[in-house]
């Protein structure tokens, strides 16, 4: 693990009084973690995008990236399944212009192909600290609330259990021709998710979602996280 | 370098010696300050003649400052004076003068006090919350608190009981249970008393001023009097104490808890999905999963899971027979099971053969589970049956569904009283027969769809049976509901829920 790295990264948001990370900046936070996440580029200059395409192939993901804009799918800020430069310049134009001038950038990103969404986070309970959440991702974490919780530091046998807690657990084993979930990638996640919030008073939320099962290999394709002074 | 925590936990206080908790709840003598020769009803007098009442065996001294004589005992003028060494105190003096009180106990070198005056930190005044800091405070130099505003110590083997309980059992048992309420302390204690749950102590701890939850786990982890910890929380004082004495409390034995007061997050603002998903109730039972303790979710739940840990071996019964007629146990009775992961496995087929020839017939089935076809079945016959399924090696634990309201028709028919005509007395003892010959445990199931104010003699004869049971060793339940969820909460526990 990288920790200077994180700690770089959350003590410079807070120097500027933000309240959150930018996704990019989350995700660098997370991979100091080895915590796995999609590769990406942070993009604020047109010049810079063909290199970037470049560096990511098609298809892929193109969304406005910064720290003082929430909801992104609302704003028109993601543009997925890209496939050639012409279709990747347009978005970036659109991406620019939906900043509205907040800084910031689009960030180009690997398309993580899996029909599983899982959901992973960390919230801070006023009397147990940092607890780690884990449940079915994408529409399904509002919808269903299939989530489980465990108190930060865990063992690998608490993640383990949590992950067994959810009632769509099976998504998880090899089902419909899918290979079963990398189960140690995942609960390592989890554990270390948890020593994030043991880390740093400072971070107050996390969501990682979703979480795509790529294949076996779970892969953090979007992030938010909530710092406070 | 990563930020370091941040610690608003107040320090570990110092730990307390076995022996001093052997003298508060086996005191040779007690203390009661605040004990009125006026009127006579208020705590301190109530709780001198609960505690005579129990027949609590040691030196009881009442103190006030203004003497005299109370049910025709000297009344000590002050902590001081009192003749002989004294164990444990309780204070019920007004809440200005407890800090006094205490500092006097604490200098006559009494172990322990619990304290039943209110007027502290639950008014919510500064006053209030002073008086309670100077509790805490005299408590930190070597005198162990329980209270204020609580109820105290109910411990049968030496008599103490709770305010205000002249006649609370005495029977000690391996029940541990710690509240802070008082109310649902004594509610417990006068239902163990029917349901069979016997304690080795219990505490009320009130407000909480020095010992709390964490520290009284950390003691019923150790004692050798409790096999099973049983918990109502409201609040917690340290998060991070209490999971780490749970945690090791519930490694060594059974930890039940009912936790009050939960609410979901909505109301909480938070940013993230994670935040508003964690709300008290999910991190609770999170946390309760984690540290491996048994979630329960009303009092009644609580009783009955406590009782069937109490009263049944240590360990897990995933596969039971249900035993029973006159009623419509067969279909509910496998879907129940069912959802809490308990199998009914069909009989091998000699053993069915051999149980159909013990039945009346028609009616009767002696696929498991065993209709016996009517509730009048003699206890010889239900005894036989009952040693035959357990001869089934599939089979860990019995039930047997007693449906004995229905000899309210054979009493009146017979024009005799329903006590005399229901051989429960035999039943019990056919039970107890059965499982000293099998090693294999039977629960009873009293059920009984007569409790109108005609059928008082059904619940008379219903309350004798169950005493009758619980005479015998034989945990009973209300409702099949009921048990096969106690029975599937020791099946958690003992599994463990990752091999």
């Amino acid at each position: 693990m990288k920790k200077d790295k994180a700690v770089k990264i959350i003590q410079a948001a807070l120097r500027k009084g933000r309240k959150t990370l930018s996704e990019y900046e989350a995700k660098q936070v997370l991979a100091a973690y080895d915590i796995p996440v999609s590769r990406e580029v942070l993009v604020k200059d047109k010049a810079r995008l063909d290199a970037a395409l470049g560096k990511i192939g098609f298809p892929l993901v193109m969304k406005g990236c910064s720290a003082d804009i929430a909801h992104k799918t609302e704003k028109g800020l993601i543009h997925v399944d890209i496939r050639t430069v012409t279709e990747a310049r347009k978005a970036f134009r659109d991406i620019m212009a939906g900043l509205e001038g907040f800084d910031g950038g689009a960030l180009i990103q690997e398309m993580i192909k899996g029909r599983r969404e899982l959901v992973m986070g960390l919230t801070r309970d006023p009397q147990f600290g940092p607890c780690v959440m884990f449940g079915l991702g994408g529409i399904f974490t509002e919808i269903l609330r299939d989530v489980s919780f465990r108190r930060a530091p865990l063992t690998l046998r608490d993640a383990r259990e949590m992950m067994q807690d959810i009632k769509g657990r099976k998504i998880l084993d090899a089902v419909r021709g899918m290979e079963a979930a990398d189960a140690d990638t995942l609960a390592q996640m989890l554990i270390n998710l948890g020593q994030i919030g043991l880390d740093f008073d400072s971070v107050m939320e996390i969501d990682l979602n979703p979480v795509i099962l790529s294949g076996a290999k779970p892969v953090v394709v979007d992030a938010l996280m909530v710092v406070a002074g | 370098m990563p930020e370091t925590r941040s610690s608003n936990a107040r320090k570990p206080k110092r730990r307390r010696a076995a022996a001093d908790y052997e003298r508060i709840f086996h005191p040779r003598a007690i203390a009661i300050l605040g004990v009125s020769t006026e009127d006579g009803f208020g705590f301190g007098a109530g709780m001198f003649r609960a505690i005579s009442a129990m027949g609590f065996e040691g030196g009881i001294y009442p103190v006030n400052p203004r003497g005299g004589a109370f049910d025709g005992r000297e009344i000590y003028r002050s902590v001081e004076e009192l003749p002989d060494p004294v164990d444990f105190a309780v204070i019920a003096v007004a809440a200005r003068h407890v800090p006094a009180a205490l500092e006097a106990c604490l200098k006559k070198g009494i172990a322990g006090a619990e304290i039943l005056s209110s007027g502290f930190s639950e008014l919510g005044t500064d006053e209030g919350r002073r008086l309670e800091n100077e509790i805490s405070r005299i408590a930190d130099r070597g005198i162990c608190v329980v209270g204020p505003n609580c109820f105290g110590i109910y411990c049968p083997k030496s008599g103490l009981t709770l305010l205000p309980g002249p006649d609370l059992s005495r029977e000690t048992g391996p029940v541990g249970f710690v509240a802070q309420s008082g109310g649902i302390s004594i509610d417990f204690a006068h239902a163990g008393k029917w349901m069979g749950v016997k304690f080795s102590k219990m505490v009320s701890f009130g407000n909480g001023a020095d010992l709390r939850e964490a520290e009284l786990l950390h003691y019923f982890a150790d004692d050798p009097e409790t096999q099973v910890v049983s918990l109502y929380i409201e609040g917690i004082k340290d998060g991070d104490a209490f999971f780490r004495e749970l945690a090791k409390t519930a490694a060594k034995k059974p930890v039940i808890v009912l936790k009050g007061g939960l609410s979901r997050a909505g109301a909480r603002s938070v940013a993230s999905h994670t935040a508003s998903m964690g709300g008290s109730r999910e991190i609770w039972s999170s946390i309760l999963k984690q540290a491996r303790a048994v979630e329960v979710h009303d009092t009644e739940e609580l009783a009955q899971t406590t009782l069937a840990f109490a009263g049944l071996p240590g360990r897990a019964f995933r596969n039971i027979s249900i035993v029973g007629g006159g009623g419509a146990i067969g279909v509910t009775a496998c879907d129940t099971a069912e959802s809490y992961g308990i199998e009914i496995p069909p009989l091998s087929a000699d053993l069915r053969t051999r149980i159909e020839g013990m039945l009346p017939r028609p009616g009767s089935s002696a696929t498991n589970p065993i209709d016996v076809a009517n509730p009048f079945v003699a206890p010889a016959i239900l005894k036989e049956v009952l040693l035959a399924a357990a001869a089934d090696p599939q089979i860990d634990l019995q039930i047997l569904v007693s449906l004995l309201f229905h000899y309210k028709t054979i009493a009146r028919f017979m024009g005799r009283p329903i006590a005399e005509v229901t051989p429960f007395r035999e039943l019990a003892t056919a039970v107890r027969d059965v499982v000293e010959q099998t090693g294999k445990p039977v629960v009873a199931v009293l059920s009984s769809a007569r409790r109108d104010a005609d059928s008082l003699d059904v619940i008379e004869m219903t309350a004798l049976a169950r005493q009758e049971y619980l005479r015998c060793g034989i945990p009973v339940f209300d409702e099949l509901h009921d048990a096969l969820r106690a029975v599937s909460h020791m099946n958690d526990y003992y599994e463990g829920r990752i091999k």
